[in-house]
């Protein structure tokens, strides 16, 4: 493979590119669906092809195909090249790209069990059975999801990179949801929309679903009769998986470097923090520490090296409440006069690699839950994500959750449903004064992360245990 | 016969009598030409070519796909099918194979866009707000489809667009515009780049409202973003079947003025003729004077339901998402955008709605944020630009009967929170919109 994508570099380069990579994937994915005790959907495919990018100027030309003729590759190559020249017609100033170790290496995620050679049936099996028990529980549409990834990826630069890795992905989920008198409710384990991590067929055993159904068949249905939340400024805690995604929307979006510098303007938006603010910007209480780190074994952004050839790494992006650090790629690194951070990832083979989230995580802290609940006097905890939104700089969001429970003079006295929060980030995250410890700490998993043009779906990792925020704004309802 | 329907062929040569079996390639080209800080930084083509394998047997039922450089042979991909079969599941909802006489021919050799005619619509954009910054796309699309079942079905089909989309800013505004066309020479991309660069300036230096109830004038993107989400949550059949559309058939759910077509057989609209079984669609009166008629069907979702197939399978997922309208056309009325403003005693524009998200199915309470262009209207004019609000609002209670004061008289292929080419759409003058936080929170 590598001699295949050195045929289309050298055809990018004796073009005129200035700088060139490639990748050949080789992605395979496994996607099962039940609904209420049968399966909805069972589907496997395989996509194997080049992407190869081109930087002439101020602009990245890209070109992607199935075709890995010789032919077609030479092809492919003064094709990158000369879309990249086309850009040409409105240009900018000539972009830099950072040096990073050249290295020739290979890398496969750790695992016990591949996925794909565990048989469809005994995955069925766990789901059909999951949604039945739910359904006889009582819910009127029980459902599970299991997915499944094996990407065998060969990247070479012009440089002289030489990188292979496979990266096995696997996570799901089941959810239990109820219909009333004119209302939905739903319950998910692990999480909304499933938990995903790099890993085999062992991560999909450690959810053990069997031992949740019954707790979200019932749940779901008592949501049904539960008064509505309560509306007012109070106490907020939030479980790992809803912090997970505080985390991924108001911070590991706003860090993106690309925003930063205005390239995702028009779609996904800015940010709010500007550049001359690092290392000085209030983000949040002390206790907020947060890094991005893609060698976490297991969680769902772990691989060894990234689309530009980057070596992964731990980047310290809060320290103790001050903005410390961004997620870059070389040419974005190379504007901003950081160090690359290994952060630039694509969505296959056709699309161009991008900066993304690793593990954007919120390092533990010393509670426990019970002590956050014990000494909450007048609050909510809330659990799973049910709806999610945030302004494009990132800064103004409303969360909706699955399930909330008051709070009372350190005990938790009531189920509640519909609860909503509101906030603006710095003072959100300036409000957190009680943080669970590594008891807590678990490997959350975004899957479905969507951004650039083309669009892209990205696989995020968001370590997290819960947390307790003052003075939040609950209860905003239409 | 081109080389997409001789790859067909060798596939259905492996074909065994005994089964069912549907297949479908879609052969992609597409290109996006992306620029940021009023330049192309990001320029890019793709040649795709995926194939879609669906083989039911004795009630069963197995779904394979691969791109073509996937397949190692004919023979193969198939016998890894029917190897595989035995150890599927029951597929109780299976509802057959389009029939032969669904049969359609659409295939035609068109060109693609080249990256140079992209850039030049980017040029003509980016000078309209000289002195701004400038950011956006300028996109194309050429999407061939051809499927093929043990029924005798052979339908093919041929898609063409093309997309300006782009924001210009200043220090402290923002504003947008979006056009869609089958061709790249039909875009105006001047005329985009005017009607943004104008957003931008007149909204400079917004101010703060206080959040609550308003009247609201709507402008394309914002309306489109509506429709879509009751498209998608609401008329799809699979909601109405996993009991969460809020759709009521035959029911004044809606104000009188609104008119819903699904339009794929009108020469400019975007998108195949055929949905992804194979099936010819035709335009189809989706909400007339304000009573929903149908839902969007898959063959699953109209056997299960009893309902008429309406032929809004999606493409490349099987039916798991349901059916989905992707010609959606809201009828246009007659007030043009200057009467719509000297109507309002006292409310808000706002161009484009962001980050919309369901809170409840079935109440369609969504919650969402406004950008690129927002304004209040004060006693017949736009007097101020105005900065961030957070809405929570329910989209059927925001077109219910007597919430629709006025229905715009120009109407165009808007964007939308799930992508762009699928509705057109005009302008909405609402008497009551909820707005529930401002940039404070």
């Amino acid at each position: 493979m590598f001699d295949l994508l050195n045929i289309a570099i050298d055809s990018a380069i004796s073009s005129g590119a200035k700088y060139s990579d490639a990748r050949i994937l080789v992605s395979k994915s496994r996607n099962i669906a039940a609904k209420n005790g049968e399966v909805e959907n069972f589907n496997e495919s395989e996509k194997i092809g080049l992407g190869i990018r081109a930087l002439v100027g101020s602009s990245w030309g890209f070109y992607s195909t199935y075709d890995l003729s010789r032919e077609s590759l030479i092809s492919s190559g003064k094709k990158a090249f000369e879309i990249a020249k086309a850009s040409a017609v409105v240009s900018g100033k000539e972009t830099p790209f950072a040096d990073v170790p050249v290295v020739q290496d290979e890398y496969t995620t750790p695992h016990e069990e591949n996925p794909f050679k565990v048989s469809s049936t005994e995955q069925i099996d766990l789901l059909v059975n999951s949604t039945e028990q739910m359904k006889k529980l009582g819910s009127s549409r029980s459902s599970g999801r299991l997915d499944f990834w094996d990407t065998e990826k060969w990247f070479c630069s012009s440089q002289g990179h030489e990188i292979f890795q496979n990266i096995i992905e696997s996570g799901g989920g089941i959810s239990s949801l109820s219909v009333g008198d004119g209302e939905t409710q739903i319950r998910s384990y692990p999480q909304s929309f499933g938990e995903y991590r790099t890993g085999g067929w062992e991560v999909i055993k450690s959810f053990e679903f069997g031992k949740h159904t019954q707790r979200l068949a019932e749940e779901s249905q008592r949501l049904l009769v539960a008064p509505q939340c309560p509306e007012g400024v109070m106490d907020l805690i939030l479980e790992g998986s809803q912090l997970a995604l505080q985390i991924h929307e108001s911070v590991g979006h706003a860090i993106e470097l690309d925003r930063i510098l205005g390239w995702e303007a028009a779609y996904a938006g800015t940010s709010h923090l500007e550049l001359d603010k690092l290392n000085k910007h209030r983000y949040g209480s002390e206790l907020m520490n947060i890094v991005a780190d893609a060698t976490l074994p297991g969680a769902l952004a772990t691989f060894k090296y990234d689309d530009e050839g980057t070596p992964a790494q731990r980047v310290e992006i809060v320290k103790e409440g001050i903005w410390t650090g961004v997620l870059s790629g070389r040419d974005s690194a190379a504007i901003a006069g950081v160090k690359p951070g290994g952060m630039v990832r694509a969505d296959g083979f056709s699309r161009l690699p991008m900066v993304r989230m690793t593990n954007v995580g919120l390092l533990p802290g010393e509670s426990s839950l019970e002590e956050i609940i014990e000494s909450t006097d007048n609050g909510i905890y809330m659990e799973t994500n049910r709806s999610w939104s945030i302004d494009d700089l990132r800064l103004n969001f409303q969360f909706g959750c699955e399930a909330g429970w008051v709070v009372k003079n350190g005990k938790i006295i009531d189920m509640v449903k519909n609860p909503t929060y509101t906030g603006i980030t710095p003072e959100f995250w300036g409000n957190m004064d009680m943080l669970a410890n590594e008891n807590e700490w678990v490997f959350w998993g975004t899957p479905n992360c969507g951004k650039g043009q083309p669009s892209q779906i990205g696989h995020t990792g968001h370590p997290a245990s819960p947390a307790r925020f003052k003075n939040t704004r609950i209860g905003v309802r239409g | 016969m081109n080389i997409w329907k001789e790859v067909l062929g060798d596939l259905q040569k492996q074909i065994p009598n005994s089964v069912e079996c549907e297949l479908k390639m879609m052969h992609s080209k597409s290109a996006l030409t992306r620029f940021a800080n009023s330049h192309i930084h990001q320029n890019v083509d793709e040649e795709s070519a995926d194939v879609f394998l669906t083989i039911h047997k004795d009630g069963k039922t197995i779904s394979r796909s691969k791109n073509i450089t996937g397949i190692k042979s004919s023979k193969e991909f198939v016998k890894e099918a029917l190897d595989s079969i035995d150890e599927s599941p029951k597929d109780t909802t299976w509802a057959g194979l389009t029939s032969k006489s669904e049969s359609y021919e659409g295939f035609q050799e068109l060109h693609e866009a080249n990256p140079e005619e992209r850039a030049n619509l980017v040029r003509d954009f980016v000078k309209e707000g000289e002195g701004m910054n400038a950011a956006g796309y300028c996109s194309t699309y050429l999407n061939n489809f051809f499927i093929w079942n043990t029924n005798g079905l052979n339908s093919s089909d041929t898609s063409s667009s093309a997309f300006i989309d782009g924001i210009f800013r200043t220090d402290t505004s923002a504003g947008s515009s979006h056009r869609g066309a089958v061709n790249i020479n039909n875009l105006d991309a001047s005329q985009t780049g005017k009607e943004a660069a104008k957003l931008a300036v007149d909204s400079q230096n917004p101010i703060d409202i206080d959040p609550g109830k308003y009247e609201v004038i709507l402008g394309h993107e914002a309306v489109s973003t509506i429709l879509v989400f009751l498209s998608v949550y609401g008329l799809n059949a699979k909601s109405k079947i996993d009991g969460m559309s809020p759709i009521l058939l035959n029911e004044n759910q809606f104000d009188e003025k609104i008119n819903l077509i699904d339009t794929p057989e009108d020469s400019e609209s975007i998108g195949f003729k055929i949905d992804a079984s194979g099936a010819k669609k035709y335009n189809l009166e989706i909400i007339k004077n304000g009573v929903p008629s149908t839902y969007f069907h898959t063959r699953r979702t109209s056997k299960e339901l009893n309902m008429e197939n309406t032929h809004h399978e999606f493409f490349g997922v099987d039916d798991y998402f349901g059916g989905i309208g992707t010609n959606l056309n809201l009828d246009k009325g007659n007030v043009n955008h200057s009467d719509m403003i000297s109507s309002v005693k006292k409310g808000i524009y706002i161009n484009e709605f962001w980050y919309c998200r369901v809170l409840d199915p079935i109440t369609q309470v969504v919650t969402g944020l406004n950008r690129n262009g927002s304004f209040l209207i004060e006693n017949g004019k736009i007097t101020k630009p105005i900065g961030r609000l957070r809405f929570t609002q329910s989209f059927i209670k925001s077109l219910s009967p007597g919430n629709v004061i006025s229905v715009g008289d120009k109407s165009r292929y808007a964007d939308s929170e799930f992508g762009e080419g699928m509705l057109k759409v005009p302008k909405l003058h609402l008497k009551e919109f909820n707005f529930t936080g401002g940039v404070s929170g």
